[in-house]
């Protein structure tokens, strides 16, 4: 069991099959979808959005048809997820499965069908956060990596690597600081915000460092400039689109 | 020490865990909680803390599935990691607490009907187990069966078909009747599985519900410790006074053999035939 187990599909793998007969993903890996997924990773200040932005705007510019999901976006869970942070009500367990569950739903509802009707999806964090995440907060790895063995394996997964500290001086004083569980205040490891994001932060690096070699991550140096960061990006993009002309819209 | 399927939750110790669980599974209409209903009283009446807990009524994710359902569009992969969530914000803030407080708990369906159902509904099987690794082994598992044909008849004359239950995410289209004939079938069918994979006790739950109870009592007596009711005053503290102390256990002991008597009737454990609907589940669509 686990990802060993995949079968490839055109240019996705699924980590799993689910049962043939009835399963949605199943029927899309025996199809040749002609999508293609995009994905960025990296921690809070990596500037992984940024450049998922400008990449956005320049294959809309070139005519592809775009489709853009973000993590923890469901409008069927979101709710959910918003009481169980507002009331503090998440363990390390019922967070992992409340962001399984609305990347559930955007898989089946956002991503899926579009990859099938031949767009090009780009998601902001995907399954490798919530590996990092959850495996910082003590969940078994395997264990998640199970949970999330209905995913579509992106075309190719970029991992924007940034040292602690630039990503910290990136997030001081902007936007809205540090939140309780993005700095994993829930897990009491100090009371002071930016020492517990320091330090919960630390160790999702440390799980990233580890998922490189293991999903074939994409490593990005998020210290250069966003200009030369963004044209490497297109580059790795542009190769993955050659047998994708028909994606172009019409204009 | 409690066992869980495999694997183990951060922060959830499985010493100290001196109560029990019980768990009554079964398809829909089965009568489980009519059971937990008049299970419930007798069990505090002899002197047991219970907690009563169901699907769906975890604080963090109970709401949020209703409000899913409602909008026909909760897909299979959500629908059953969002039960999931729920199951496990009661493990972890419901039974397990309860456990550690020696309560007995009596769970209205487990994993086995969440299993069931996402089986179902085309899910590998070694991955929702997987998910489900992480669920405590429970001390008993009652499994209320009932075939189809004794079935239709409390449904269609008391809360009719509904929805979910009758499959109607799995089988669109359909009648609604067939909808729940092939739905319910192909559950009972699952449920058997699960039954012999699991151990499961099977109760004929066609019986009238006071037989089944009868029956459950017993056998939950056969695993519960009863409340101490030798040498009274030497476990009760002394400053209730002695008699008051005599009293309370005196009226438990009493309680404790009418239950007894109660349970002695034995239930007859036929097992039913396979109905018709069995037979058309196995074909092409499972």
């Amino acid at each position: 069991m686990g990802i060993t187990s995949s079968i490839h599909v055109g240019p996705y793998e699924i980590f799993y099959p689910l049962k043939p007969s009835v399963s949605s993903v199943q029927q899309f890996g025996q199809h040749n979808l002609p999508g293609r997924l995009f994905v960025v990773e990296g921690i809070d200040g990596s500037g992984k959005s940024t450049q998922l932005s400008l990449l956005h705007k320049w294959l809309e510019a070139r005519g592809y048809g775009v489709v853009f999901s973000e993590w923890n976006s469901s409008p069927l869970v979101k709710d959910t997820t918003k009481l169980g942070k507002k009331k503090k009500l998440l363990t390390p367990a019922t967070f992992s499965l409340v962001h399984a569950t609305d990347f559930a739903d955007r898989t089946e509802h956002s991503i899926l069908p579009f990859l099938k009707a031949g767009a090009i999806v780009l998601c902001d964090r995907y399954i490798y956060t919530a590996f990092a995440r959850d495996a910082a907060r003590g969940m078994d790895g395997d264990w998640v990596r199970d949970l999330y063995g209905f995913a579509v394996k992106p075309t190719a997964a970029f991992y924007f690597r940034v040292p602690l500290e630039t990503a910290i001086g990136r997030l001081v004083g902007a936007r809205d600081g540090f939140k309780y569980y993005e700095a994993g205040l829930d897990l009491g490891l100090t009371g002071d915000a930016e020492d517990s994001f320091r330090l919960f932060q630390g160790r999702i690096l440390e799980e990233y460092e580890k998922m490189i070699p293991e999903f074939g991550l994409t490593v990005i140096d998020a210290t250069m400039p966003v200009e030369a960061q963004q044209a490497q990006v297109r580059q790795i993009v542009q190769s993955h689109l050659v047998n994708a002309k028909e994606l172009r819209i019409q204009q | 020490m409690r066992q869980t399927y495999g694997k183990q939750l951060p922060g959830m110790r499985l010493t100290d865990l001196p109560g029990k669980l019980v768990v009554i599974e079964g398809t829909d209409g089965a009568g489980r909680s009519t059971q937990i209903n008049l299970l419930k009283p007798w069990l505090e009446e002899l002197g047991h803390a219970v907690l009563d807990t169901g699907m769906t009524r975890s604080r963090l994710a109970g709401d949020g599935i209703r409000r899913a359902k409602e909008r026909n569009n909760l897909g299979r992969v959500t629908q059953s990691l969002f039960y999931a969530t729920d199951f496990i914000d009661r493990l972890e803030k419901e039974i397990v607490p309860a456990l550690r407080a020696g309560f007995i708990v009596l769970t209205d369906r487990y994993i086995y009907s969440l299993m069931a159902r996402a089986i179902v509904r085309g899910m590998d099987p070694s991955w929702i187990r997987s998910i489900f690794s992480v669920a405590l082994k429970p001390d008993a598992v009652f499994y209320l069966r009932i075939g189809i044909e004794q079935l239709l008849p409390r449904v269609v004359f008391s809360r009719g078909f509904d929805y979910w239950e009758s499959g109607m995410d799995l089988f669109p289209g359909q009648d609604i009747y067939e909808g729940f004939c092939s739905y319910q079938a192909t559950l009972l069918a699952e449920f058997d599985r699960l039954a012999a994979e699991y151990k499961f006790e099977i109760v004929d739950a066609s019986a009238d519900a006071e037989a089944v109870c009868a029956h459950l009592k017993k056998k939950i007596l056969q695993i519960i410790e009863p409340v101490p009711v030798e040498e009274p005053a030497a476990k009760l503290p002394n400053f209730f006074g002695e008699s008051l102390a005599d009293k309370i256990f005196a009226n438990l002991r009493r309680e404790y053999e009418k239950a007894q008597i109660h349970a002695e009737d034995p239930l007859p454990m036929t097992p039913q035939p396979e109905h018709v609907p069995l037979a058309r589940a196995n074909g092409s669509r499972f």
